[in-house]
């Protein structure tokens, strides 16, 4: 067996400071590590801040469009009427005559369309399917496009709590709109299905899509940002995928734990 | 600065400076440095126990050594317990002191004489107090409430504990052998080894400055 000549002392010397500096080591690196966590942590509140900061103000800024939009539906439509009735009342003292009709007709009906607007009133008695039925049916006999609804969840979708039901209508009402005024569509497809337990709606139209890279950029549109506040406000979550020229798709999934935002 | 200076009376004398940093923030210390500062406060009376003994008496003082190393497990056993919030009655925090100290009387009765240096229970009290810190910092990554580890006093004692057995556990090992082979470089190791206190202690300084109320 060859003798060892190497110095023990030397080895244990080594061995000593070798282990110290691989702990100091070791806490420089994890003290390193840790910072860049907490520096990740800190900007993914940050940006989640600022994201539920972008909904909020999203939010305040549809209202205010709103609010606006039905002050200039009552000056324009209700008051201009009212204003030509009082007219011809104070020129023909005859009230019951029959050329009245029209106009107060007319006012009727810009009043009942302002009001549905404001709240759906079918979806507190005949519930979700019966109102977006009454929806599409408007949107289908204007000729624009044609949607096409297909429900297979059956009494489930109007067992929908009355938030759910309601935020669900007016993302279907945001979409349509954003399909109208961008898409040039033809048609529409509206789908409400069971997944995993959970009713789930798609929607789909057959329009431009969204231009190429500016996928993730639907999310930052006022539009959008509504249909995700409201959708977050139910717990939903929701994925989007509109390649361009292929259309638009949107999937939601109406779940307590389904609370994830993704676009694809 | 020759090394008989640095052995004898800068590191001894080091220990003053936690102590005193701990004492004037007393009412401020949570219980894991109250912990540390008792510790100290041992470690300093057995360290001029053990000079005396064997500066002026000229006895062997490494039975104090024995017992030194006992309190010392228990003591670490205890801030561990504090630090990485143990259930209570936690079955390790409950047996391995009591193991420990068990361990450190059946190694002076039966294996290592009391004049010798306690190198098998010490270098345990090393394993477990790495394997501890290890411990902590594998929490401290995951919940540490995100603020900075560089601000908490917990991880500056830990990282003196860690540091300071890290780089003692070879000597622990191989104090005996090494003692047999040559004094003179016996002298050498536990040159460095002072210089290790030196730096568990300034850790241990700095944690004590960082404690708030």
């Amino acid at each position: 067996m060859q003798k060892v000549t190497d110095n023990i002392f030397l080895l244990v010397l080594f061995a000593m400071v070798g282990t110290f500096i691989l702990a100091a080591a070791f806490i420089f690196f994890f003290l390193k590590y840790q910072r860049n966590i907490t520096k990740q942590k800190e900007a993914l509140q940050k940006a989640a801040l600022e994201h539920s900061e972008q909904l909020l103000h999203a939010t305040l800024l549809s209202q205010e469009e709103e609010r606006k939009r039905i002050g200039r539906d009552l000056h324009d439509d209700v008051g201009a009427s009212l204003s030509n009735l009082k007219m011809i009342m104070a020129q023909n003292a005859d009230i019951s005559s029959e050329k009245h009709k029209p106009l107060i007709d007319n006012i009727i009906t810009t009043v009942r369309n302002i009001s549905h607007s404001l709240s759906p009133p079918g979806l507190d008695l005949f519930g979700l399917e019966f109102t977006l039925h009454e929806l599409l049916d408007t949107i289908n006999s204007s000729g624009g496009i044609q949607v096409h609804f297909e429900s297979q969840v059956g009494e489930k979708i109007d067992a929908l709590e009355k938030n759910t039901a309601l935020a669900i209508y007016r993302v279907v009402q945001e979409l349509l709109s954003n399909t109208i005024k961008h898409a040039g569509a033809q048609n529409v497809y509206l789908k409400f299905f069971t997944e995993n337990n959970c009713v789930a709606v798609t929607y789909q139209d057959d329009g431009k899509g969204l231009p190429a890279g500016n996928e993730k950029k639907a999310g930052m549109g006022m539009g959008m940002q509504n249909i995700e506040a409201r959708l977050k406000m139910i717990d939903a979550g929701f994925t989007i995928h509109a390649p361009e020229h292929k259309g638009f798709f949107i999937k939601i999934l109406l779940s307590k734990t389904a609370s994830q935002f993704e676009i694809v | 600065m020759n090394s008989k200076f640095f052995m004898s009376v800068l590191v001894p004398w080091s220990i003053f400076l936690p102590l005193i940093i701990g004492l004037l923030k007393f009412k401020l210390l949570p219980k894991n440095a109250r912990i540390i500062w008792y510790y100290l406060l041992v470690s300093a009376v057995v360290n001029f126990a053990a000079s005396f003994i064997g500066r002026r008496l000229h006895l062997n003082n490494l039975p104090l050594i024995h017992l030194y190393t006992a309190i010392e497990g228990l003591m670490f056993c205890w801030f561990y317990k504090v630090t990485l919030e143990a259930p209570k009655g936690s079955p390790l925090f409950r047996w391995l002191p009591v193991l420990f100290v068990l361990l450190c009387i059946i190694n002076a009765l039966f294996f290592q004489s009391i004049y010798s240096y306690s190198s098998y229970t010490r270098s345990l009290e090393a394993i477990f107090c790495i394997l501890f810190a290890l411990n902590y910092f594998a929490r401290a990554i995951t919940d540490n409430k995100g603020k900075a580890l560089i601000l908490l006093p917990a991880f500056y004692f830990n990282a003196g504990i860690f540091l300071y057995f890290s780089g003692a556990f070879m000597l622990f090992v191989f104090s005996n052998f090494i003692f047999n082979l040559s004094e003179s470089n016996y002298y050498i190791i536990w040159v460095i080894h002072a210089g290790f206190v030196l730096c568990m202690y300034l850790f241990f300084a700095t944690a004590f400055l960082l404690c708030k109320k």
